[in-house]
């Protein structure tokens, strides 16, 4: 990918799409990170999330709430 | 084998097994939705596959065997809604909302605001993708049925892939 490219996305020209969606709160340095890849694996990296999602939820537990207090009294 | 081993082995490359599932029973579709928007470089995830399918007779008989053969049964629906997965059932509807071994797969005979396998399907982009050739709904058409949709999260998607397209025609143009 040019430095031109990659430009467009790390500093978004002021009116452009990508300006519009920074504003709207899209990381553009993730997307360029996956432009970079090729389209198996962007597929494959999607397919790894989904597993990392199911592990997190699997593997989370809820231990309990901290008391309100604790700030009080510290 | 740990219970979260086991969990990664059971949800392995589910994306990658449904397209190749799709290739290797020659079902005509294009992928469309959140893969589509991944494929186009969209950071956004998403947790299943949505194709545009022609329902042509041939075709229907391929799509109802590949899905046969991943034990697909509707997404929340009751479990003893009764439900045969044949060509003629996917005849009779358009839309489907299928859970499978292998993941969620969301079958469209009609996309919202871009139409039927026909109409969706001019102008997509070619990808092989494991093995087989798959066509991609084009970013413009794609972020047409994205405004469509109108949900909020369709909308963040928009903002993205209007950047994604924008580099796209410069990219194009210079």
């Amino acid at each position: 990918m040019s430095p031109e490219e990659e430009d467009y996305f790390l500093n978004p020209p002021p009116g452009s799409a990508a300006a519009r969606a920074v504003e709207f709160g899209i990381d553009l340095t993730l997307t360029l990170e996956n432009l970079r890849l090729t389209p198996e694996a962007r597929i494959r990296k999607l397919d790894d999330h989904l597993i990392g999602i199911a592990k997190l939820k699997a593997s989370a537990k809820l231990l309990g709430r901290i008391d309100e207090s604790t700030r009080k009294s510290e | 084998m740990s219970q979260l081993a086991s969990l990664s082995e059971e949800l392995a490359n589910f994306i990658e097994r449904q397209i190749q599932l799709l290739g290797k029973f020659e079902v005509e579709a294009v992928i469309v939705g959140g893969v589509a928007a991944t494929l186009h470089g969209s950071e956004i995830p998403t947790t299943d596959l949505d194709v545009c399918y022609s329902r042509k007779s041939e075709n229907l008989q391929k799509l109802a065997a590949a899905l046969q053969s991943v034990h697909a049964r509707l997404r929340n629906a009751p479990e003893d809604l009764p439900f045969r997965l044949d060509a003629e059932t996917l005849k009779s509807g358009l839309n489907f909302t299928f859970t499978t071994d292998i993941g969620n797969l969301d079958l469209l005979g009609e996309v919202r605001g871009l139409g039927y396998y026909e109409d969706v399907l001019p102008g997509s982009l070619v990808f092989e993708l494991f093995g087989y050739a798959f066509p991609i709904v084009d970013l413009a058409k794609l972020i047409v049925a994205k405004r469509t949709a109108g949900r909020a999260k369709a909308m963040v998607a928009v903002a993205e892939l209007e950047a994604l397209l924008e580099r796209q025609t410069r990219l194009d143009e210079s």
